[in-house]
This record gives C-alpha cells, structure tokens and sequence, in this order.
C-alpha cells in the first residue's frame, strides 16, 4: 500500500516536473496543485447570504437556492461564516483534505422550529458512464424523513435531513416529487421536472420549509471525466463451430 | 477507478488519511530541483508556507459543522465479478471494451464479458450487458454454452465481494447477427433494469469463421442488490 502510494507520488511529481519543464513559464506549483474545493449551498429561505472562510469573504448576496463557487481552500480545518447585513447567521468549521470537495450547506433543520445549521456534504471526483449522469439527492429542507419519488416510483427512500443518496441515471427528463416516507402525500414539493446532465455529477439538494411554501431544489453540476466504451453493433462469439457438433477439434457436444 | 460499490467507498472515505509528510517534502524539493534546472521560474511553496495556519486563531471556540452521511437506503451498485448459472457453474466476469463496434469479449473461453459501457448490477435503469464464448476453434466449448440449455423461469446470479443479486430468466430468443444492435435492444439503457446475456447460436458457418445468429437472454432483477 505505502510503496504504491509513494510510487504513485514520485510518478505525479515526475510528471509535474516534465509539465513544468516544457511549458517554461511562471507558474507557483503550489498553487497548480491544490485541488481542494468547496461550494457553497444557500439553502435558507428569504435570505441573502455573504459568506466568509476564514474570515476572508469569498460571496456575497447569495440567493436562496444558489451555489457559489468553486472556492479553492488549504486542506485542515477551515471556518465557514454566514452573515446577513453584517450579523452573523451561521459560523461553524469544518475539515477537508487535500484533493478533496465538499458542499457547504445552510439550511433549515427537520423541524422548521428549530435553529438553522450547516451540513458539509464531502464528495470525491468520480467518473460517471458515458451517456449517463450520477445524481446524488440532499435532504436539507424543513421536513420530515421522506421518499423521492421519480416518474411515480420512490428510487430514492426514506432519507432524513442531512442525509443523502446516489444513483447512477440515464440522461433524462425526471418528473419529482417529494412525499412522506411510505406515503403519496402530503406532497412536501413538486412534481417538478429535473433534466440531468450526462457525463457530470448533479447533486440535487431539497431545501426550504413546505408550510412555509418555501420548498426549492438547489442544483449543482460538475462536470466529470466519463468511464465506459460505446454501444456494440456486434458480437462474435463462436469462433469454432464445436456447440452444434461442427467443430474442427473438438466431434463432442457437451449441451445437446 | 473501480466503482465497486457505493456503500464501500463511503465507508472508505470515512477512513483517516495516513500522512507522510517526510515523502511528500522530499517530493517537493526533487519538483523544486527539477524546476530550478529547467530554468522556468516557478516559485515552489511547501504548503505549510502558506499565510493561513492549519487552524485560524478564533476557530476554537466555534462548533464544527455537521457532517452529511448517506442514507440507510442507498442502493448497492457494483461491477460484476462472477456469474453463476443453474446447475452452479460459476465464470469469472472481466470488462469488455467495443472496438470499432465489436464488442471484444475475453478470449479464454472459460470467462464472460461485461460491457463497460452497461449498466452496473442493482442500477435502476438499463441492461447489465454479458457476453461469452459459446466455442473457439483454439480452445473448444465455451462457458456461454450453457446459455443454450437456458430457460424462462431459470436463476442467474451475479456477483462482486459480498455482494449479490439474481435475476430470473424471462426471454430467451435467437437474434440475426446484424439485427442484434437495432431488433433486439439488447444495449439499451433507458428502461428498467435487466440483465442480457449474449453468445452465438444458429448455423455455424466454417468459411465465415462464425455463427450466423446471436443467442439473447433477458432476465429481471428478484429486488435490489446486497
């Protein structure tokens, strides 16, 4: 494990060295190699949001159901603020490492009485197959533990607030809705209709208050590398004649 | 990457990183030398040279953020590894690729393909796409073979590490060769999800090198997989 990890870091910084090398331009390769990133998902209602990391602004004035970002960050522990009008809404910290992303969420609580908070959802740079999207669904809305409903079945079940769930999905117009886990109603939200897009991560949070008439979906893509080859037109798969008995080696039948 | 299994790497991701900065330091410096000889002016900066610290002044105090998790629910997605037929018989399943439009199945006759542009096992849509050797004029009868004796109603169970699902056979049909692709939609994605085994059947043509037709086998998922 270790002897592969660091063969895999000497071919990286080899490989680093030799861009480096031809491109023979300024570039700070720290920089150049930090891909840690996070967004940020305003999933408050009513609200404006500047946002702070480490006290550096990064956003301002985003909306209800927007995503900001990317913003690089150093990988350890970082501090995420949420402010209104220069009050403090939300400031909580969070972890990350090197290479990692995450989703930095505010949003309401289960019970629409309760505080706001902030969930980080951490994700890895997956590849996705050709022609197909993965769509990661978030509950971070005012409601209780709910099913997903697409095209009137439930692909994705009883998933709470803070909770999340994936699926890999062909390209498509998706008709949603967001009901009670078990039940058909009362609707939480929708149907709305969601198109994902192919070759990306569509990660899909559920935001708002529904007493409220405040229920959103906060979308966020990215775009990934896709895995996968195309569509056969054909297969061959006998080469010898041996199954119905005509076979060059082989006289014997072993299936009839 | 191999995605196995949604469940597995969540669960590998909650594992604690291992850090070896002593590596990584060192890997910096060879960057650093390698730069300086090839006369570019790259500035090399260590990340703990940073202005930010790893953790701020002030950040004590504040609570951390709640961590999102998945749900009990999530669905199990994975690669196959192994398929087994009534009767037992058991093949290793290695990924094929489609070349200029043929999809290149493995040549030891003994393993079946999987089209690594198919659906994974326990997805809700598209067909999971396997195909096999029904013979070889180098190494005999193949595996798929067997597909020739299969039946509506018959058990098929597909398999990776601990996980596991089965399909019951619903179709069994004989296919012309060039019709495969466009007649029997045997590649589709879209629709529910299913599993469609692939070899070759019909009338064996020797100057042709080949079988005339192709043998498709459906079958539905029993649940979701474990």
């Amino acid at each position: 494990m270790i002897t592969k990890r660091a063969a895999r870091w000497v071919k990286l910084a080899l490989l680093a060295a030799g861009v480096l090398a031809l491109a023979g331009v300024t570039i700070s390769p720290s920089y150049a190699a930090n891909d840690t990133e996070i967004y940020i998902v305003q999933g408050l209602p009513g609200k404006d949001l500047d946002v702070a990391i480490d006290g550096e602004s990064v956003a301002k004035d985003v909306k209800t159901a927007a995503v900001a970002g990317p913003f690089k960050v150093k990988p350890g522990s970082r501090m995420v603020t949420f402010s209104e009008n220069g009050t403090t809404v939300l400031e909580n910290t969070f972890s990350i490492k090197e290479g990692s992303k995450a989703d930095i969420v505010a949003h309401l609580p289960a019970s629409s009485s309760g505080d706001p908070l902030v969930t980080v959802y951490k994700y890895d740079a997956v590849k996705v197959p050709k022609g197909k999207a993965q769509l990661v669904v978030s509950h971070v809305a005012a409601v209780p533990p709910a099913d997903i409903r697409v095209n009137d079945q439930v692909l994705f079940a009883n998933i709470a607030n803070g909770e999340s769930l994936q699926l890999v999905v062909p390209v498509a117009t998706y008709k949603v809705s967001i009901v009670p886990t078990g039940e058909t109603k009362p609707v939480f939200f929708g149907p709305v209709s969601l198109t994902v897009k192919g070759g990306a991560i569509n990660r899909v949070y559920a935001v708002g208050d529904p007493e409220k008439k405040t229920m959103n979906v906060a979308v966020h893509v990215i775009t990934a590398s896709t895995t996968g080859s195309g569509k056969p037109s054909e297969v061959n798969t006998g080469t010898g004649g041996q199954a119905v008995g005509d076979g060059p080696s082989l006289a014997v039948n072993l299936v009839r | 990457m191999t995605t196995r299994a949604i469940q597995l790497q969540s669960r590998s991701r909650r594992r604690p990183k291992r850090h070896r900065p002593g590596l990584r330091r060192s890997i910096v410096s060879v960057v650093c030398l390698l730069t300086a000889l090839s006369g570019c002016t790259a500035q090399a900066a260590p990340e703990n040279s940073s202005s930010r610290g790893d953790a701020p002044a002030g950040q004590s105090s504040v609570a951390p953020a709640r961590q999102g998790r998945p749900a009990a629910s999530q669905r199990i997605e994975f690669i196959p590894e192994r398929l087994t037929l009534p009767g037992h018989a058991t093949a290793g399943v290695l990924p094929a690729v489609t070349v200029d439009g043929v999809l290149r199945v493995p040549e030891d006759v003994e393993h079946v393909g999987w089209w690594d542009g198919s659906a994974r096992v326990g997805e809700p849509f598209g067909s999971t796409v396997i195909a096999g050797h029904v013979d070889s004029a180098t190494e005999g009868i193949g595996f798929f073979a067997r597909l020739l004796k299969i039946k509506a109603g018959d058990t098929i169970t597909l398999r990776a590490d601990s996980h596991q699902l089965k399909y019951r056979v619903t179709s069994v049909r004989t296919v012309a060769k060039k019709a495969l692709a466009t007649d029997s939609q045997a590649f589709r994605q879209t629709g529910p999800h299913r599993l469609v085994l692939i070899t070759c059947t019909g009338n064996f043509h020797r100057d042709r090198g080949g079988y005339d037709s192709n043998l498709v086998v459906v079958g539905k998922p029993l649940g979701v997989a474990r």
